[in-house]
């Protein structure tokens, strides 16, 4: 019984509302990353990833959990639906990608999309699902970077409020801002807990090269991610906006974050001359 | 495509409580990390996944898998931290212009053996239990129907989408699409993908209203059609593995602060 009571407070934590569970989240996982920083765990020698790792494994963790159990509440059932669909283009382009084995990873192409569609709340939801699914069928390895993804899915959401999505230019920018976001949040997981040694050949390779030129681990990651993330997220923006303009306009009608923001460029949502 | 490894086979390991697998994977995985002894990750794979994946009767596939996964990372962090570790001042090895670092190589050793206790454990999770099982297991545990639905239907929808590749891929080889060569298949690839990815997207309005006339997103808690079996003393192994876990992460704290 009194595990029975653990399990639920650590899956409904405390009967909080959905905002605040989101709020709590993005804080543990700001703390975790500023703990992480300032600590500056590479000069210490001996144990050098221990604390740093685990620290940044259980809260990231721990923030993303809240994060998708504040974000999922709110959710209407035709963003629920929407949701499965966008995992499975995140994996499949991330496969095909992956395997080409470019320094890309274009693995957030349904996230952004969720974002545009349904809002932040929507988006976060949509990354961090994703991980976690990715996690239990493909590789463990992306269990720890569901925080990336929810940020990712977050801020496609919220500039998409702010109307950055309505012209191709300020797309492409948000897609930058997005990249840079991911890129920072990201680094620890892949510098403390992978070594910086996570992701495609080709990022590890512009890793070490950071590394040589006498970066410590979180800076080359980092360095990394500011430098290939932006590019990459950029991409990801162009690409999900070719499926928006492919959907027909009543389609993107439906999500009312789109009505409401006008999230789009009006000519999407008059109907088509044909 | 078949993105998921199915659990089809039988044994005490399969039958425990997914959850119990899940507390037991997380359970290894911050006792890889919490503790800083450098083959203490190795040891406790050895110790506690192995017999556990022997037992469980999937050794053939948990080796393969595991392999495919963990060789290149290990190799990568190996290859990168070996040679450009910072800070470093023993070198062991010179090759051409590159030094080996006695320090890299030993925090490659260490984060490698961390990351095959963390595969080890969510492989071990993944080969023996179906993730319907897991989703059950978590919804009667509180988790929100919605969260658990996502999941479980990202789960099924990629054999259902190599289905419908298959027949858009026969409906434009019909209008003259050639998809033989290298060439071919990377032409056909946006014919292909257009029609898939967009169908998908626009189905999603029907099955949600599917969904709602079939009552998804009451705010009432539902009742569960399947049991997922529990026993005591799994319950107590959980509390127990939890204990060990916490124990592991205040060694550590208390190791930071010393």
């Amino acid at each position: 019984m009194a595990d029975q009571v653990t399990g639920r407070i650590l899956l409904n934590p405390w009967r909080l509302s959905p905002r605040w569970r989101i709020g709590i989240g993005a804080v543990i996982v700001a703390i975790t990353y500023g703990g992480l920083i300032s600590a500056k765990p590479d000069s210490v020698h001996g144990g050098v990833g221990g604390p740093a790792a685990l620290l940044a494994l259980c809260g990231y963790t721990l923030g993303a959990m809240l994060i998708v159990s504040g974000a999922v509440a709110g959710l209407p059932t035709t963003t629920v639906a929407l949701l499965p669909v966008a995992i499975t283009i995140n994996i499949v382009m991330g496969k095909i990608v992956y395997f080409s084995g470019l320094p890309l990873q274009l693995d957030s192409i349904g996230t952004v999309l969720v974002g545009v569609l349904a809002g932040p709340a929507a988006g976060a939801a949509t990354g961090a699902l994703a991980s976690i699914v990715v996690g239990m069928t493909i590789t463990p390895g992306a269990l720890p970077y569901a925080v990336t993804a929810a940020l990712i899915g977050f801020i496609a959401g919220t500039l998409a409020r702010a109307g950055w999505f309505r012209r191709l230019p300020t797309a492409l920018l948000a897609g930058g801002v997005i990249g840079v976001a991911a890129g920072i949040v990201s680094a620890p997981i892949t510098a403390f807990v992978f070594g910086n040694a996570g992701g495609t050949v080709g990022q590890s390779a512009v890793i070490a090269t950071f590394q040589a030129y006498g970066n410590s681990m979180l800076k080359a990651a980092s360095l990394q991610g500011l430098v290939a993330d932006p590019l990459d997220k950029a991409l990801t923006v162009a690409l999900a906006l070719t499926l928006l303009a492919g959907l027909p306009s009543g389609y993107v009608h439906r999500f009312p974050f789109v009505q409401k923001h006008r999230v789009l460029a009006v000519h999407r949502l008059m109907p088509r001359r044909t | 495509m078949d993105i998921s490894p199915h659990a089809t086979d039988d044994s005490p390991v399969h039958r425990l409580n997914p959850l119990t697998k899940l507390t037991f994977a997380v359970t290894v995985t911050v006792s890889a990390f919490a503790l800083t002894m450098t083959w203490w990750p190795l040891l406790l794979f050895c110790a506690t996944v192995l017999p556990l994946v022997i037992i469980s009767g999937t050794l053939r596939k948990f080796v393969p898998m595991l392999l495919a996964l963990w060789v290149p990372v290990a190799l990568t962090v190996y290859l990168i931290q070996g040679f450009f570790y910072p800070d470093t001042h023993r070198v062991v090895a010179e090759i051409g212009p590159l030094e080996l670092k006695y320090e890299g190589l030993v925090f490659a050793t260490q984060t490698a053996l961390r990351l095959l206790a963390l595969m080890g454990g969510f492989f071990l999770l993944l080969l023996t239990t179906q993730p319907g099982a897991l989703m059950s297991a978590m919804t009667q545990r509180g988790m929100s129907p919605k969260t658990v639905y996502v999941v479980s239907a990202a789960l099924q929808i990629a054999p259902a989408l190599t289905t419908r590749a298959q027949g858009i891929l026969h409906a434009q080889q019909a209008r003259g699409l050639p998809v033989t060569g290298l060439r071919g298949r990377v032409r056909a690839l946006v014919p292909m993908a257009g029609p898939l990815i967009l169908g998908a997207l626009t189905e999603v309005g029907d099955r949600a209203v599917a969904m709602e006339t079939r009552g998804f997103g009451t705010t009432r808690r539902p009742t569960y059609l399947t049991e997922v079996p529990d026993t005591a003393t799994q319950r107590v192994a959980r509390t127990v593995m939890g204990l060990c876990a916490l124990a592991a992460v205040v060694t550590n704290v208390l190791g930071v602060l010393r």
